[in-house]
């Protein structure tokens, strides 16, 4: 990192033009993003150059798919294993835990800009500091994401001048959910339940106002669950309620605690659901429920294979169906 | 009531017209009901043909595993109060229970395979080396019930941190253990309660044939040892047994706080006097406590459609129960610290190289490498690193000085050498506050997150002193006070965490002790108060050294003990406030620096005050530049480490003094 490019004046005007954005941060997230995108016009192209950094999952695989790669993206060993997909290129520095990134690192990274999420607002004090941060509301109570992301990868693509890639990915999403939807019109199940697991006994329900549920919606899957949901999921709830929707498709969306794993596999209450005795449930391996639309495409992709019995998707990632039939 | 109870049989104890009994079947009868109408309810929604495997094997098994949990914990909080001889005694109070979950979380995130068969264990392994180190640092002082139970605070509130810490860096695949810390008694089988069953009747049998011994060991060692008991393998496999069974139902269902103790000293007050009544009566009571809360716990979520800790619950009901019993527990003086240290021969050379220290370790920290992989940073790298590294450094360096001289006090005050500031039940409240800022405003800043624990360690110094004044206590008991507040706002944080919402994660990051979110005008708000707080401190040297001569010298050199007592607890107390709101709830400076500076020769109260501060603050500076480096760039919480330093330093220390 001491190789990094020398700190000059236009760091110091960045940090002057950052303390005129204060008062901007204080109108709200909108007018914060139109003052940095005014700052970063300003201090022209030549300052895109120096390359910026991400601080939420969703905006590194949104990065990654436009073609941009980040100087540093927050907790790397856990997206590799959580996230998986677009895969995260080596040179790319990690920021450490989400909840306690290393403003250290972030600052030898020295971006011209940082994005990050309503998750990561609360680390604005420190990156302000460092570069200017935008932030993108994407997951909020009751509002169904996926528009939310689309317009954040636009925005984007018009920031780094790759609009039409921007427009392209949207446009490929909606072609792969479109192509799923019809696929699975011609398959035998209607109504889906999404989960994950907390433990052996408890579930958590992924609402419209998820990114799972979003797509679920687009994938022309009535979302059965009519409860309220908490931050895209419920809290955990007891696994009985799910007997509440019978005839429902029960999706598990990886990792399953080991606990739990035998529990779905042996225990005899999961045994007795209507949808496992029936067979009408499926593991799926991990996607990341605050991502953006490289996720959101994994998500249709396993759903979608899941539904119409297809052992394998096409990476190879194995789907494990209920033993029973 | 009556004497008359023939102690060695269940028969006789129900024969008779004992109220305490009646009241006991009642209440059972009463959780059978709620039990019966939340399982109608709950099956109502079900389709028929999962109503009958759910009560099968969800609801009934639920029920049995509540009873017999209740037992279990019943049983091992009686057999852990006897071989004590500490009526505070029990899983929740010593640790048992933290340090099973930690070493479940711990095996969880490193060897997932030996979870797999090897759960019962793991959690066996865990608690009982919780309560080994629970033990040895009680030796200190003989076992008293007090610091007995301090111990067993501090060692939860470490597990607690490093398990936080766990969850934190396992991701969301550790969510489990969030639900699980609560001690939820949700079941999807028989297999849990078959195997606390069998459990139980083995520990059931083997406490039976120790109950000669047991009866014994409630007197003093030297009579039992006189009247041919072994006195040690006694204790040792009582105490096993105990942790057993308490770690049984930990690896089922987490923690369920506080059962054992009430269930044990609830019997005794229904009326089992004689060992053989209170082993009988505890587990029944236990099972009763438990099985009723239980019951009320699945009607309220039944109506309400959420899921609460049962586990957390009967921490809220045990509380207050620990709040009535501590101040009627036998006070054991042990013998005070003797280490043979002598007055430190050059005390102002080395206070100026302490105070020479602090700035050079504070420069430092500045320009070292932020990974270890060399030494110096160049300066333009310096000039990067060094507004993000200052504030922390200020902060932490300020509030480790003041929970130094908190210590200080604090342990001056009682004669105790575990009272510290994290035990005084402040830290606590100041997470019970964050918590409940979260619950309403889950993306609340970092400004009003301050706030939050600020008004929550006021609250609670607040509930501290009313409960002191009220109960008329000198300071040792007003530690006594700290313990159950600390252990009500433990149950009301596990309660919102157990949400699981992004709160979780906030309230997490803020119990393991991180710095990440120091910012200047914090670091420099600690400063200043630390320069406020200072010379009160100093001051208090006179009033220390009087008061260690006994109260009515102290009175007849004209200084009142009772009011000097509670400025000095307010004094500590807003000290320890203001440096939770940058550390976290623990650090272990509180209780380290304190002894540090004793053990360095500074004896005297004056030198001690002066040099605990300065050896607290040097201690954070090094603890928080080896946890942003060690694991680069995955920071460790300051907080955290610091604990993690200072517990196996207590436990030598304390090794050495026995000699």
């Amino acid at each position: 990192m001491t190789g990094g490019p020398p700190l000059g004046p236009t760091r110091r005007a960045a940090l002057a033009g950052l303390a005129g954005l204060g008062g901007a941060a204080l109108l709200g997230p909108g007018a914060f993003a139109a003052a940095a995108i005014g700052l970063q016009r300003k201090r022209g192209a030549g300052e895109a150059g120096r390359g910026f950094a991400v601080v939420d999952w969703a905006l590194l695989e949104t990065a990654l798919i436009l073609g941009l790669e980040p100087l540093a993206a927050p907790e790397l060993v856990l997206y590799r294993r959580l996230a998986v997909e677009p895969p995260v290129p080596s040179a790319v520095a990690d920021l450490g835990l989400r909840g306690s990134l290393s403003f250290e690192r972030l600052a030898l990274a020295d971006p011209a800009i940082v994005f990050g999420s309503n998750f990561s607002a609360w680390a604005a004090p420190q990156i302000e500091a460092i570069a200017p941060f935008v932030t993108y509301d994407l997951f909020l109570a009751g509002e169904p994401p996926l528009s939310n992301i689309e317009a954040m990868t636009r925005d984007l693509g018009d920031r780094f001048a790759v609009r039409a890639r921007a427009d392209r990915q949207i446009e490929e999403t909606g072609a792969l959910l479109g192509a799923c939807r019809d696929r699975l019109r011609a398959g035998p199940f209607r109504d889906v339940l999404l989960v994950d697991l907390g433990d052996a006994h408890h579930v958590r329900v992924y609402g419209s106002d998820s990114l799972f549920g979003d797509v679920l919606q687009r994938l022309g899957l009535p979302n059965t669950w009519e409860g309220g949901t908490r931050y895209s999921a419920t809290a955990p709830v007891g696994m009985e309620v799910l007997a509440e929707f019978p005839e429902a498709f029960l999706l598990v969306v990886g990792p399953v605690p080991p606990d739990a794993g035998r529990a779905i596999e042996t225990g005899a209450l999961w045994q007795a659901l209507p949808q496992v005795a029936a067979g009408r449930m499926a593991v799926l391996p991990p996607v990341n429920a605050f991502g953006a639309l490289a996720s959101a495409r994994r998500l249709s992709r396993f759903v979608t294979a899941a539904l119409l019995g297809e052992r394998q998707n096409p990476e190879g990632a194995t789907i494990r169906r209920s033993v029973r039939s | 009531m009556s004497r008359s109870v023939a102690p060695t049989s269940r028969i006789a104890l129900f024969r008779r017209a004992n109220p305490a009994l009646l009241c006991w079947a009642g209440l059972f009868a009463v959780a059978l009901a709620v039990f019966a109408t939340a399982s109608v309810l709950r099956l109502g929604d079900l389709s028929p043909r999962f109503s009958e495997s759910f009560l099968a094997y969800g609801l009934l098994p639920r029920g049995a595993f509540a009873l017999l949990a209740g037992a279990a914990l019943g049983l091992s909080g009686a057999l852990l109060q006897r071989v004590l001889r500490n009526p505070a005694a029990d899983a929740s109070t010593l640790g048992i229970g933290s340090g099973a979950q930690l070493a479940l979380g711990a095996a969880t995130l490193f060897f997932p395979a030996l979870l797999a068969e090897g759960r019962f264990l793991v959690a066996f392994l865990g608690g009982s080396g919780a309560l080994l180190v629970v033990l040895a640092l009680a030796r200190l002082r003989e076992y008293d019930p007090v610091t007995t139970v301090l111990c067993g605070l501090v060692v939860s509130l470490v597990c607690g941190a490093l398990s936080a810490t766990l969850i934190l860096y396992g991701g969301d695949y550790m969510l489990s253990l969030h639900l699980w810390g609560g001690g939820t008694i949700s079941q999807s089988g028989w297999r849990d309660s078959s195997l606390l069953f069998g459990a139980l009747i083995a520990a059931i049998l083997a406490a039976l044939l120790l109950s000669r011994p047991l009866t014994l060991l409630g007197l003093s060692d030297e009579s039992a040892r006189g009247l041919g008991a072994g006195v040690g393998l006694v204790r040792l496999s009582v105490i096993a047994i105990a942790t057993g069974l308490a770690a049984t139902v930990t690896a089922a269902v987490g923690i369920i706080g506080f059962i054992g103790l009430m269930a044990a000293n609830l019997a005794r007050l229904s009326g089992a006097r004689t060992v053989n009544a209170q082993l009988l009566a505890a587990p029944l009571m236990g099972a009763v406590l438990l099985f009723a809360t239980d019951a009320a716990v699945l009607l309220f979520e039944t109506l309400t459609t959420t899921s609460l800790a049962t586990g957390a619950v009967t921490a809220l009901l045990g509380g207050p129960l620990l709040l009535w019993l501590l101040p009627r527990l036998a006070h054991r003086a042990g013998p005070a610290l003797s280490v043979p240290v002598r007055d430190i021969a050059h005390r102002r050379l080395a206070l100026a190289l302490l105070l020479a220290a602090i700035p050079a370790a504070f420069v430092l920290s500045l320009v070292l490498k932020p990974a270890m992989d060399g030494i110096l940073l160049d300066l333009a790298a310096i000039e990067a690193l060094s507004p993000l590294r200052w504030p922390r450094l200020l902060a932490g360096a300020s509030a480790g000085a003041m929970l130094a001289l908190a210590g200080t006090l604090l342990q001056r005050l009682t004669g105790n050498p575990v009272a510290s500031p994290e035990v005084l039940g402040i830290s606590s409240g100041a997470g019970l506050g964050l918590a409940v800022l979260l619950l309403f405003a889950p993306f609340a800043g970092t400004g009003p997150a301050f706030a939050a624990t600020f008004a929550g360690s006021l609250l609670s110094l607040a509930a501290i002193l009313v409960f002191a004044r009220a109960a008329g206590l000198g300071p040792e008991r007003l530690l006594l006070g700290g313990i159950a507040v600390a252990s009500l706002a433990g149950a009301g944080v596990t309660l919102v965490m157990a949400r699981g919402g992004p709160e979780a994660s906030r309230l997490l990051d803020w119990m393991s002790g991180s710095t990440a979110r120091v910012g200047p005008g914090l670091a420099l708000a600690e400063a200043a108060i630390l320069l406020v707080l200072l010379p009160l401190a100093l001051l208090a040297h006179r009033w220390l050294s009087l008061l260690a001569l006994g109260t009515p010298t102290a009175r007849g050199l004209g200084l009142s003990p009772e009011r000097a007592g509670s400025a000095l607890i307010t004094l500590a107390a807003v000290l320890t406030a203001a440096a939770t709101l940058a550390v976290g709830p623990l650090s272990f400076v509180g209780l380290m620096a304190p002894h540090l500076a004793r053990v360095a020769g500074f004896r005297r109260p004056a030198d001690q005050l002066l040099a605990a501060p300065l050896i607290g603050a040097l201690l954070m500076i090094v603890t928080d530049t080896a946890a942003r480096s060690l694991a680069f760039p995955y920071q460790l919480p300051t907080g955290l480490f610091a604990a993690l330093l200072g517990g196996p330093y207590l436990v030598v220390m304390i090794s050495r003094q026995r000699r």
